[in-house]
């Protein structure tokens, strides 16, 4: 389903999470669709099963998943608003990269032009947010 | 379920283990490092009833383990020497096994087979050293144990068959739950399959810790000042190692992520770089801490 780089400095719970995170994000895992096993998925990636276990819990306690005990876990519809730290964090990543933009020459027209082109093709494809 | 209470081991006059005390879960691998002399080896001769303690309590599912025949028809043990009666074939090993392994699987063994490709027929004694590590997987894996003990397994191994390896292993902890307990130097073999890891040093336990936790809990920071470094930065934290290279200061640091971040910012910092350590690096300042240091060797 994908791949793991353990090489990374990345603990390998956390490169889960993030990676099930975006398959979530961009809609490749729909709405109630199953997660794999945790068996399966630690012999497909050889990664020990109790890490996977960390990463599922990690993932329903971050309300992108849920279990139903004996079944397995579900991806859990609609992203709950509770997401302030992350947002806190991504906005201010971009101003970082706006700030490397300004500073290597980028003209600000430029950088706005980008954004808006962004948020149009974004914007086709999920109505909601 | 591994319980080790305490233990201590001496040989001739010579401690090799202080008061190690750890505990396994079933399903779960640990991970045994350790500098070399450590007592790594001691530990696992113990937890597979070879050796008798001098002090404290092993047991394996509440049942000591010496010279303790249920027990040890349950567990299978890869020295790092290994042995292997003379003469003998791989068809006849796995024969004298099935009659002191209960749990021995003839129809695994088979299917092994194809994972490991190797003659039945052939003796032991004319196969390579890493064959002969394939092998003892081989007869390993094919009598069922409820617990392994590896030590320094993947020694001898080629790549391919070192991730074939870890995947037969996986596969077994995930269905059957077997509990595994491995030694190794090579920390990036340990990295992906561990969930749980203890550092010996000089027969101590330094630390034992839930492997993730561990990364996150250490971590390597760069700053940058664009006037002096503020002294009162140093005291703040609790760093394991500090160097300065230019303007730049990298620190080592114990603690919560967040929480260092926002105790640099409050120095205003012109730049603030921080990363999770490799398992490798927790290991080398770990020691250093400990007075076993490598000085100019690593960056």
């Amino acid at each position: 389903m994908f791949e793991l780089d353990l090489r990374s400095r990345a603990p390998v719970y956390e490169q889960l999470v993030e990676k099930i995170k975006e398959l979530i994000i961009n809609n490749v895992l729909k709405p109630d669709e199953q997660l794999p096993a945790v068996r399966v998925l630690a012999i497909e990636l050889t990664i020990n099963p109790n890490t996977i276990q960390k990463a599922y819990r990690e993932l329903e306690h971050r309300g992108y998943i849920y279990s139903v005990p004996g079944k397995g876990s579900f991806v859990r519809p609609a992203v709950p608003g509770n997401n302030t730290a992350r947002l806190q964090t991504l906005e201010k990543e971009l101003s970082r990269i706006v700030s490397e933009m300004l500073y290597l020459g980028t003209p600000p027209q430029k950088i706005i032009t980008r954004v808006k082109t962004q948020l149009s093709k974004d914007e086709g494809g999920k109505m909601d947010d | 379920m591994i319980e080790v209470e305490k233990v201590g081991k001496q040989f001739q006059g010579v401690e090799a283990l202080k008061d190690v005390s750890l505990s396994v879960h079933r399903g779960s691998i640990y991970g045994l490092v350790g500098s070399n002399g450590a007592g790594k080896t001691t530990l696992l001769k113990l937890l597979a009833g070879i050796y008798r303690q001098n002090s404290g309590n092993i047991t394996i599912d509440s049942q000591p383990v010496f010279e303790n025949d249920e027990i040890k028809a349950r567990t299978f043990f890869i020295p790092d020497f290994l042995y292997y009666f003379p003469n003998f074939s791989i068809q006849d090993m796995a024969h004298f096994y099935t009659r002191i392994y209960p749990q021995w699987n003839q129809a695994r063994f088979e299917k092994l087979g194809g994972v490991f490709n190797i003659e039945v027929k052939r003796r032991i004694k004319t196969l390579s050293k890493g064959m002969r590590r394939q092998v003892s997987f081989w007869l390993g894996l094919a009598l069922m144990p409820d617990v392994m003990i590896l030590d320094e397994p993947i020694d001898g191994l080629d790549p391919v068959m070192r991730q074939k390896v870890k995947n037969l292993i996986i596969q077994d902890v995930a269905e059957r739950e077997m509990t595994v307990m491995i030694s190794s130097h090579n920390l990036r073999d340990l990295e992906d399959i561990c969930d749980y890891i203890g550092i010996l040093h000089q027969g101590k336990m330094l630390i034992q810790k839930d492997l993730d936790d561990l990364k996150a809990d250490v971590h390597k920071i760069q700053v940058a000042f664009s006037g002096e470094i503020p002294p009162a930065l140093l005291q703040d934290m609790q760093t394991l190692y500090q160097e300065k290279r230019g303007s730049v200061l990298i620190l080592i640091v114990r603690g919560v992520h967040e929480d260092i971040i926002r105790r640099v910012q409050s120095y205003q910092p012109a730049i603030l770089d921080i990363l999770p350590l490799t398992l490798e690096e927790i290991f080398i300042y770990e020691m250093g801490d400990n007075g076993y240091e490598i000085k100019n060797v690593l960056y």
